[in-house]
């Protein structure tokens, strides 16, 4: 505080705009100093082992579909819901584009049969091959996905039914059709999909390279950040996840927001299958049981509140990124057997979540108290 | 307010670093042979025997095993190989949940020279020199002993139900081909039921129920494994029944509870499947580092265990 | 001027709890009449060794795991909450029960009272997460669901502990009354459970809670307490289902008992009625809806199909069960025919 009496005004101000921006922003720091003690703690209790470059690639690598995935379930938690579909909606993406790409294809019989089947054939010539080409099945899946989340933010919205009983059904409906477009995991022979594998890397020292997917990851994590805090429609999240009734009375679309909020999440778990299949190389109707909740984890360790309304998708990255060195920590200790390694990853995501839960209610008391 | 804030985690980082320094200053033993193992989980006795027999093995022979357990999920085996890759592990033993989606990662490890070798259940890749060796029993082969054995005791006639273990695991798949294979040749001996039990005891149980309900008049029954067998046995005798006798039963894997029913007079036949991977597996690492080829599938010896073998076996069971 | 509230009153307004019963209860008698007419051998009852026999005793039996659970579910949602490790709790009882059952000489009420006193403090664990702590439900139970197998496991070593234990057997396996004694448990805890909500202010003290927690506290009552209650007691009824789970395959199978039945649980007191934002609570309603879910999976297999695409018609079941007791699917419908009458 200044002597002057004119400045002292502003310098409060200015204090008091200080605490705000940092009080909001805290719960976001705590998690991301959570991730640099994890990994610092590794570094230092493994040696120079874990400390390479390799780790911190493979800590990307190895859960940039729980990251697509989990992004899109921010969205959902922040307007207020929750969707339990995301897991089943993976595996149902990867076992349908595996599907398409290894065992159906086009029928083109009737093509070679029609008097214009000259014309028609040489129009079609890419559909003709055996295969359905990937990037249409990749298409193809993506819309679905899509239209499946639509349909659950339909009957959650017009309806008003509870978002956790509707995407439950929901995640009953993809894992059972999964099984009903293939019953068995399919490996993935497609040239295409091997070629992006290979040609499409960053490469860095000593044989580590960043692969494809860990670019879609940073992209979708950069869309996302772009449509939470620089469009109308991120805004109107934040909004109706606060207060619904608030939001619609200043005029926000609530409903066609909650539909959006859940045609993204689907689409977003249909990414995530897509990742999936380049990651694996392979589809599998049986994968990702239990993912939602990695998922949902994720989302309330970076920060997120699951009444919704507060909660960055930085914060759900970062959570992702504990998630993923806690089950690291543990493969280099090697030591702990299958029911300790259960108990292990329980406690310790209880006492993120219970470092969360502290450090966001301290800031939201401070808040609180610097407005009041 | 900010670097008030601050202090807390600088205070946590800086004791976390010490205490890290501290526990990583203890481990200077001399320099052991460092095997990897990723395993699939912990969800039956005979996963659990196969892990204590590698376990014990490595033990026995002053190996460092680095053991990773995946919860039956196959993206954490493939994180686990990743991290045995980053600690440069001599050996990764790998015991692959499902067939497809390991050539990434097998790749990354012949890349950086780790050989790998597959326990109890092989994959499927393009590029066979992804991994050195599969040592597993012969799952087949168990199928078709099965097989054989109920063609001979039901005179190659009568009506079979089969209890399939987990869809699309590839003993399962194994076990359900060697068994038609067997009984191809008789063509009087129908399976009339299918269906999956899911490896476990209640679903054996439940599934086991339903067939009895059904009306079809059932023969005898072939488990895919002793567990689904022993609970398919209590359901038969909740419908006053006696299994073993008016059901005639066969299953697989020979565990100790299997020995017991048959005992009891309740189980007519077992096949072995061996669990106990870890000597075989050891002395193939043993020949890789000595330079040796390794054959690429080596399989372990079973047998079957009939009814009259059972009560002077019983004791000398291992699991 | 007397003015006539008997015309005013709509016809046939049913009571509210009985309106709310009628949906899932209509749901079931389809379900059963579908397989009345179209799976044979569904309605085939025969007594069999004093006990009666058949498909439908079997609904019973395997829904009773259900049906405990949703007891305990029931006051869980009606307080706002939900409890996903109600499966895990089951595992650790049967665990703990199976271990002490071969421990020689061992009274069998210490094993019965062991196996419910561990199930009581996981409820107390996640009560004080919850209701103490105030972490959100979903994630609060989470903990316990992955940790708890593992908890399971550790108690058992990893083995499938078997036991041929003749008393606990009879709680898996035995009959009374011609109908397997399951049911028997189901029944006494539903009248224990229906006692203590209805008779005392326990039942106003929950539904208060779920309704509006600011204004019940205004109204002196501590809702932490309730709360905490509601989740020791979802762990009570867990350890009854897990002791049952396991002395119905007289073994400890720490993988797989109660593997995803909290799911079924939820599910089957939201389909009786039960609202998942907490309040008004259905006791018999969860019933009927674990009996409709259990029906459903034995319809299944009766009818061969695969048990994992067996989810698909459960999910539809549910949403359109859902649907129907939705007053704006109602108001739609009403739409729909009122103007087809002015057409």
């Amino acid at each position: 505080m200044t002597q002057s009496a004119g400045n002292t005004t502003l310098d409060y101000g200015r204090e008091r705009a200080r605490m705000r921006i940092a009080s909001k922003y805290i719960p976001l720091l705590a998690t991301a100093s959570v991730v640099v003690i994890l990994y610092v703690y590794g570094c230092a209790a493994y040696g120079p082992r874990f400390a390479s470059l390799r780790v911190l690639v493979d800590l990307f690598k190895d859960n940039a579909f729980l990251g697509v995935a989990a992004i899109g379930a921010t969205f959902v938690i922040l307007s207020g819901g929750i969707d339990l579909s995301v897991g089943a909606v993976v595996a149902f993406t990867s076992i349908l584009i595996a599907a398409f790409c290894e065992h159906h294809g086009v029928n083109c019989d009737y093509l070679r049969r029609s008097p214009d089947a000259a014309v028609a054939f040489y129009r079609y010539r890419h559909l003709a091959t055996h295969h359905l080409h990937p990037l249409l099945a990749i298409g193809v899946s993506l819309v679905l996905g899509s239209l499946f989340g639509a349909l659950q933010g339909c009957i959650i919205h017009f309806y008003r039914q509870p978002p956790f009983l509707v995407t439950l059904a929901g995640m009953f409906f993809a894992r059972g059709m999964g099984f009903v477009i293939h019953p068995q995991s399919l490996g993935i022979k497609q040239p295409f999909y091997i070629a992006f594998l290979n040609d499409i890397k960053i490469p860095l020292v000593a044989g580590v390279d960043i692969p494809f997917t860990v670019m879609c990851l940073a992209v979708v994590f950069l869309v996302a950040l772009f449509i939470a805090h620089y469009t109308r429609f991120g805004r109107a999240v934040y909004a109706i996840g606060d207060d619904e009734q608030s939001a619609t009375l200043m005029g926000l679309p609530a409903g066609r927001t909650k539909i959006m909020v859940y045609t993204l999440a689907g689409f977003t778990s249909a990414l995530a299958g897509v990742v999936y299949t380049f990651y694996m190389q392979s589809g599998d109707p049986a994968s990702c049981i239990g993912f939602e909740l990695d998922a949902i984890a994720a989302v309330v360790i970076g920060g997120t509140l699951l009444s919704g309304g507060v909660g960055f998708v930085g914060g759900t990255a970062m959570g992702v990124l504990i998630l993923g060195l806690i089950q690291n920590l543990i493969i280099f200790n090697g030591k702990l057997n299958s029911w300790w390694t259960r108990i292990a990853v329980g406690l310790l995501v209880l006492v993120f979540i219970a470092i969360q839960n502290v450090v966001t209610a301290a800031s939201r008391r401070t808040t609180r108290a610097a407005a009041g | 307010m900010l670097k008030r804030f601050l202090r807390v985690p600088t205070r946590l980082l800086c004791s976390c670093l010490l205490l890290a320094f501290m526990i990583a200053g203890c481990d200077r033993g001399p320099k052991k042979l460092v095997v990897g193992f990723s395993q699939i989980g912990a969800e039956s006795e005979w996963r659990t025997a196969e892990t204590e027999s590698i376990r014990s093995e490595a033990a026995k022979r002053g190996i460092r095993l680095q053991f990773a357990d995946a919860q039956q999920k196959q993206e954490n085996q493939i994180r686990a190989v990743r991290s045995f890759i980053a600690q440069k592990v001599d050996v990764i033993i790998l015991a692959p949940v499902i067939e497809p989606g390991w050539e990434p990662v097998l790749r990354e490890a012949k890349q950086e020279g780790i050989p790998v070798i597959l326990a109890d259940r092989g994959i499927s890749v393009t590029d066979l020199s992804l991994y050195v060796t599969l040592v597993s029993p012969d799952v087949v082969e168990e199928g078709r002993m099965a097989g054989r054995w109920l063609a001979t005791k039901l005179n190659g006639k009568g009506n079979i139900a089969e209890l399939l273990g987990t869809p699309g695991s590839s003993p399962a798949i194994d076990r359900q081909n060697g068994f038609r294979e067997a009984i191809a040749a008789y063509p009087d001996l129908k399976i009339v039921k299918s269906q999956s039990g899911d490896f476990t005891r209640a679903k054996g149980k439940e599934v086991m129920e339903a067939f009895l309900k059904s009306g079809e008049k059932i023969d005898a029954l072939y488990a895919h494994n002793d567990d689904m067998a022993i609970g398919a046995i209590q359901a038969i005798e909740e419908t006053g029944k006696k299994p073993g006798v008016d059901i005639i039963i066969v299953s697989i894997d020979a565990v100790r509870g299997a020995f017991q029913a048959m005992v009891e007079g309740k189980l007519n036949c077992t096949v072995e499947c061996n669990p106990l991977l870890g000597p075989p597996i050891f002395d193939a690492i043993e020949a890789i580092r000595a330079g040796k080829t390794v054959p690429k599938k080596i399989s372990l010896k079973e047998q079957l265990f009939e009814q009259s073998q059972a009560k002077e076996l019983l004791p000398t069971r291992r699991y | 001027m007397k003015l006539d509230y008997a015309q005013s009153r709509q016809p046939f307004a049913l009571p509210g709890w009985l309106a709310k019963l009628i949906w899932p209860v209509a749901a079931l008698a389809l379900l059963l009449a579908f397989n009345l007419f179209f799976t044979k051998q569904f309605f085939k009852l025969e007594i069999r060794d004093g006990h009666f026999y058949g498909c439908l005793i079997d609904i019973l039996n395997r829904g009773s795991q259900v049906m405990l659970l949703s007891l305990g579910m029931t006051l869980v949602l009606a307080t706002g909450g939900v409890d996903l490790s109600v499966g895990a709790v089951m595992a650790i009882a049967g665990a703990v029960a199976a271990e002490m059952i071969n421990v020689p000489a061992m009274p069998f009420p210490l094993v019965i009272a062991a196996a419910l006193a561990i199930s009581v403090l996981a409820g107390v664990w996640n009560g004080l997460l919850v209701g103490v702590f105030r972490i959100q439900p979903i994630v609060a139970t989470l903990v316990l669901m992955v940790a708890g197998r593992g908890v399971a496991q550790l108690i058992t070593g990893g083995q499938y502990t078997t036991f041929t234990d003749s008393r606990l057997v009879f709680l898996g396996n035995g009959h009374f009354l011609g109908l397997p004694f399951p049911v028997t448990i189901v029944a006494v805890m539903f009248a224990i459970t229906a006692i203590l909500t209805r008779k005392t202010a326990l039942g106003l003290f929950v539904e208060s809670v779920g309704d509006n927690e600011t204004a019940s506290h205004y109204a002196g009552i501590s809702s932490r307490t309730v709360k905490f209650m509601a989740y020791v007691f979802a762990g009570f009824c867990a350890g009854l289902a897990g002791i049952v789970a396991a002395a119905n395959i007289k073994c400890a199978d720490s993988n797989h008992i109660g593997l995803f039945l909290e799911l079924d649980a939820i599910l089957a007191v939201v389909v009786g009625g039960t609202a998942l934002a907490g309040g008004r609570f259905y006791l018999f309603g969860s019933i009927v809806g674990a009996l409709l879910i259990q029906t459903l999976t034995t319809t299944m297999y009766m009818r061969d199909v695969s048990p994992e695409v067996a989810p698909v018609p459960k999910a539809i079941v549910i949403i359109l069960v859902c649907l129907i007791q939705s007053p704006a699917f109602h108001q739609q419908v009403r739409k729909l025919f009122t103007r087809k009458a002015t057409a």
